[in-house]
């Protein structure tokens, strides 16, 4: 028995290592999700336990309702260092203040020091404690006028020690400082931050925030543990601040970079497992395949005496050692995705802390299970068919007829069906939550492949004949035979062509999805933004001083200027999310359709959008009382109402001379003017270059630039997205490559007569050729309806904000399905080859 | 009716014959394994003339058709087709001249799954790149009967349809020889006879050179000239033989 398997495998060896590659690349993949995952924690889990190594106690503010999404900045007086040093329980006692992408140094040469991805941080350090993790690696802490820098900002900044550093500040005036040393952060990963230390008043000058600091960190007196020490600080705390330990403190950061890991291990298991769904039709069509081969010689074996059970067990045998193969490789490959990946973050400037790959149990067990389990899944159908056979069919010429027509049409329905109603449901029901919508459409989107995969068998033979006839008509009888013979297997066709369908559907649906935002972007810059200029940081959209507004509004070619800041408050009893800002400057700068009222609301004044107005029945005149994060309350009147939240991102609009006086800290998300009448645009855009040049970090731009970035910004997430999905494009080619060969195979004979009755080896080489192309072809072109079909669905998935119009990027589909067709002519050359390297009379006294 | 080519006639004898093989050695495998299928094989062909090729199981009356045909090559020895020698073709050379020089019909599986009768026929010359002689190919088309199959595919035609499809092809592009590998192996005596006729009359009034192999002494008898072949040897080689007589040479050959 099972050296009838290993005669089996070794004989098809070619073919099964096919599709071994299949499974490989996506078990690979998998493996390589959860090996980088865990090497990120167990690295990120040790940085977060060495920067709070001597932290027994932290004390920090409290979170509330109103200040949960700026917990990090939450600021609070410094007295309370004093306050908690005077315990008898404790030994040190630090206020610290910390901040991000907030100053910079600047070089000689007048250029920003800035690492482009990793943020640069502003920190207080009063010099090297048993409660810091910052070592000095030369020269001394900074006092007074001084600062010190990371060892990579020296080297990029071209610094000495004694020597001066410029400093881009918040408030838009550099100061110099001179660097009093060279520090370094925990055992040596800063992850490739960069980092400048003030000492504490230095600090909370350059980030405009006197008398405060936004946490205490705190070492036990001997003896203490940091139970009591936390307990005997938190009994003289007031109600707004809290102390925990620092096990607690490491096990938050933990779960931070936890979940921020997992996120970005999902994402990547997502990939793995499209990969995975792809492979399951290459491993399905090879086992389909061989078995029909072998139709025969089970026949025979029934007819000696094997059960149906032995010879299913002898497909599902092969099955398992396919698996296992491809399990065992992947594992290994998954190693070396997991490196490539870490070296492709160090290159692009994130070095990682250095740490060795992690392989756990959890991923060797999981690995092998999908490995084998895909695999087994994928051949089951052919085992059983392979059980079936009778022992009467060894004396029966010909193939096996193929399943009916009706019988397709009925499975393929009967998962096609739901697949389309769960899209609906998706799409046009309320399921909820945008997550379970998702998950809804995922599942969806999943039946959906499967089920065109079943009905495409029954329209294969006819479309690919159509797709054909063009190449026929160009290429003469050779095109003519490619024809038929890609439509003359519809069920195998179907099935190689759905690896390339999926792979292609994905790409074209993130095709039309990006389109569909570009065209709701342009559509949002012309209805809704009257600025002439914006300003706003680039990378990361990350929030920015607001004094910037300020100092553009003392211009004299600026006529109105707002910036816009998003806070917490708690409006008529609810908390709420409410855009501030500068109500003078109107509809100006950004036109959110006023429906009623004035926009000018004032300090005391609030706008609401139309749908909540409506929903709650307020009207024009109502009073509404209003409190903010600092426990500050107030009545507002509301003064207008307006239909057009997609700039200002919230339903409430609020005067920023009302939130910034009670917000921990002042920032803006983004600032927006326009040139006063008769300015010269150039010269006023320059006013403003000038003026932001003090803030290293944000961009000046128009329209057109802006609209420039946002496409530039989507089209590398495209680029990303692509990267990973054309790993289903390479699969798809091994199962081409995998069909032709068999199909090759399987019609030896029919090539030697071909041969002899005048057909040249080019001739023969390009029918084959011809009939992959056709194949893929078929799978582009389905694949890119139904990319079309999910973009679709997206877009009416994904909230109006983002997306609301379907864009169609007619160019890149045409391409996608050219593509789809140099896939298939590619993946045939090998089999191409291959027919063309047989020798006429041995191919057609072949049986 | 006689055929547009200005190919010579028979009765020429001073002109080179259809197709000749000079000392032709076969050799398969090696060592104890050799076998010589073909042992030094001179015979030639006359235009025009329809010879039947005869002998036991094993004699090589198989590997010398490929020979011939330029599906396979000689060990030693040399085959000329008309003017042409084989063995300095490559293999383009080869497929060129099989698909216009010769017609080849073997037992079964002649036929192109995927192709319909006509696309069958026409095949060889579809792969030259030619449309060759229409009112030809028609004529051929009604001769063997088939114009209300046309559209089919081989899978919708009977055994002797599909041979007669084959014989078709054969004709259709005019070649110097056809070669048929027991043409009739595989049909009832009713479908084999009427291919006898086709071949028969292709040679009685078109002057088509045909070479068969047969194993059925009432085949061969409807041929011009019988050659017998033993181990790779032509053992005897008889003009206008009849069923009897060819009945006795395969007795003295013990076949
Ligand atoms: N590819 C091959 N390899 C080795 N030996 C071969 C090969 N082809 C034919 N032979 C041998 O050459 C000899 C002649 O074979 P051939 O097929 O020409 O016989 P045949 O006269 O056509 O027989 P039959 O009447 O059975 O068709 C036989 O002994 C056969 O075993
Ligand atoms: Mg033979």
């Amino acid at each position: 028995m099972l050296s009838l398997v290993l005669r089996g495998v070794r004989a098809h060896m070619g073919r099964l290592i096919l599709t071994v590659v299949s499974v490989v690349l996506g078990v690979a993949f998998v493996s390589g999700s959860f090996v980088l995952a865990d090497s990120l924690r167990s690295i990120f889990n040790q940085v977060a336990e060495d920067t709070f190594a001597g932290v027994d106690a932290q004390v920090r503010a409290v979170e509330g309702d109103l200040n949960s999404s700026a917990a990090d900045e939450l600021r609070f007086s410094d007295d309370i260092a004093d306050t908690v040093s005077e315990l008898p329980e404790v030994a040190i006692a630090r206020g610290g203040l910390l901040a991000f992408e907030k100053a910079y140094s600047i070089d000689a040469a007048g250029d920003v020091v800035r690492s482009s991805g990793p943020p640069t941080f502003t920190v207080s350090w009063q010099g090297p404690s048993s409660v810091s993790s910052f070592r000095l690696l030369d020269g001394e802490a900074p006092t007074g006028q001084q600062v010190a820098l990371d060892a990579n900002q020296v080297e990029a900044g071209g610094f000495s020690i004694g020597g001066d550093v410029t400093v881009s500040m918040p408030s838009g005036d550099p100061e110099v400082f001179t660097l009093s040393g060279i520090i370094d952060f925990g055992e040596g990963g800063s992850g490739g931050a960069y980092f400048l230390l003030f000492d504490l008043p230095t600090t909370q000058r350059v980030l405009g925030a006197e008398g405060l600091v936004d946490s205490v960190v705190v070492g036990a007196a001997d003896g203490v543990t940091p139970g009591d020490l936390a307990a005997a600080i938190n009994a003289v705390l007031p109600d707004n601040l809290e102390a925990v330990t620092g096990d607690v403190v490491i096990g938050e950061q933990q779960d931070e970079f936890g979940s921020f890991i997992d996120i970005f291990g999902n994402v990547l298991l997502g990939f793995a497992v499209v990969v995975l769904f792809v492979s399951t039709f290459i491993i399905y069509n090879t086992f389909a395949t061989l078995v029909g081969q072998r139709t025969r010689q089970y026949a025979l074996l029934r007819s000696i005496g094997a059960s149906a059970r032995q010879i299913r067990s002898m497909v599902v045998w092969e099955a398992g050692l396919v698996g296992i193969a491809a399990s065992a490789i992947g594992l290994f490959g998954g190693l070396g995705i997991a490196a490539g990946l870490k070296a492709l973050f160090a290159a692009a400037g994130g070095d990682f802390p250095d740490g060795p790959l992690q392989i756990q149990l959890r991923t060797v067990i999981v690995v092998v299970l999908v490995g084998l389990g895909v695999t087994l899944v994928s051949a089951l159908a052919p085992a059983i068919r392979a059980s079936r056979v009778s022992p009467l069919e060894a004396f029966r010429s010909g193939g096996r007829p193929p399943r009916s027509l009706s019988f397709r049409l009925i499975t393929g329905g009967i998962v096609f069906v739901p697949g389309v109603a769960m899209l609906g449901v998706g799409m046009f029901g309320n399921p909820g939550s945008t997550s379970s919508t998702l998950a809804l459409m995922g599942a969806g989107g999943a039946l959906l492949f499967i089920g065109t995969s079943m009905l495409s068998a029954s329209f294969a033979g006819p479309v690919t004949s159509v797709l054909g006839a063009p190449i026929a008509r160009l290429r003469g009888v050779t095109g003519e035979i490619a024809r038929g013979n890609a439509s003359r297997n519809p069920q195998r066709s179907s099935a190689t062509a759905t690896a390339l369908m999926i792979g292609l559907a994905l790409i074209s649906g993130v095709a039309v999805l990006t389109q569909s935002i570009l065209d709701t972007f342009d559509e949002i810059l012309e209805e809704s933004i009257a600025a002439d200029l914006f300003i706003f940081e680039e990378n990361q959209g990350l929030e920015f001083s607001g004094l910037v507004p300020d100092r553009l509004a003392e211009l004299d070619e600026v006529a109105s200027v707002s910036g816009y800041s998003t806070v917490e408050v708690r409006l008529d009893g609810e908390v709420v999310s409410a855009t501030g800002f500068d109500s003078a400057s109107g509809t100006d700068v950004v036109d959110m359709g006023v429906l009623d009222g004035d926009i000018r609301i004032g300090g005391d004044g609030v706008a609401v959008l139309d749908e909540v107005a409506a929903e709650r029945g307020y009207t024009i005149g109502d009073q509404l009382s209003i409190e903010f994060e600092d426990g500050y309350t107030q009545q507002v009147t509301l003064r207008a109402i307006f239909d057009d939240a997609a700039v200002v991102e919230n339903d409430w609009l609020l005067d920023r001379s009302l939130t910034r006086a009670h917000v921990n800290v002042d920032d803006v998300a983004f600032v927006g003017l326009t040139y006063a009448t008769g300015a010269n645009p150039d010269a006023a855009r320059a006013a403003v270059e000038a003026v932001i040049t003090a803030y290293p970090q944000l961009s000046v731009q128009d329209n057109t630039e802006f609209r420039e970035t946002a496409e530039g910004q989507i089209a590398s997430l495209q680029i990303v997205i692509n990267g990973l999905l054309v790993l289903c494009l390479i699969v798809a080619f091994f199962g081409i490559v995998n069909t032709m060969a068999l199909a090759v195979l399987e019609r030896t004979r029919e090539i030697g007569l071909l041969r002899a009755v005048g057909m040249t080896r080019r001739q023969l080489q390009s029918s084959v050729r011809n009939e992959a192309m056709i194949i893929a072809l078929f799978g582009s072109v389905l694949g890119v309806l139904l990319g079309l079909l999910l973009g679709w669905a997206a877009v009416i998935a994904i909230p109006d904000s983002v997306v609301r119009n379907l864009g169609i990027p007619w160019t890149q589909l045409i391409i996608y399905v050219v593509v789809g067709a140099v896939i298939g002519v590619l993946a045939a050359w090998f089999p191409a080859r291959r027919a063309g390297r047989l020798d006429v009379l041995d191919a057609i006294s072949t049986v | 009716m006689a055929r547009q080519t200005g190919k010579v006639t028979p009765t020429e004898t001073t002109v080179a014959p259809a197709v000749a093989a000079r000392n032709a050695v076969k050799v398969y495998g090696r060592g104890d394994a050799e076998v010589r299928a073909l042992d030094g094989i001179d015979i030639e062909f006359a235009h025009g003339q329809f010879t039947a090729v005869m002998g036991p199981s094993g004699s090589g009356k198989s590997t010398l058709m490929h020979c011939l045909a330029g599906l396979d090559e000689l060990t030693d020895g040399h085959v000329t087709i008309g003017n042409t020698t084989l063995d300095a073709l490559n293999d383009r050379q080869l497929t060129e001249l099989r698909r216009t020089e010769v017609g080849f019909i073997f037992q079964s599986f002649n036929l192109v799954p995927t192709l319909t009768a006509r696309e069958n026929i026409v095949l060889p010359l579809a792969l030259a790149g030619r449309r060759g002689d229409t009112a030809w190919i028609e004529q051929v088309i009604d001769t063997v009967g088939l114009r209300d199959r046309l559209s089919h595919k081989p899978s919708e035609l009977s055994g002797g349809q599909q041979q007669r499809v084959a014989v078709a092809r054969a004709l259709a592009c005019q070649p110097s020889v056809i070669f048929a590998d027991e043409p009739t192996g595989n049909l009832d005596s009713n479908s084999g006879g009427e291919i006898l006729d086709f071949m028969r009359r292709a040679v009685d009034e078109h002057a088509q050179t045909i070479v068969m192999v047969t194993h059925d002494p009432n085949a061969a008898a409807r041929a011009d000239r019988a050659v017998f072949l033993a181990d790779g040897r032509i053992v005897a080689d008889m003009a206008d033989p009849s069923a009897e007589r060819i009945l006795d040479t395969m007795k003295s050959l013990g076949s």
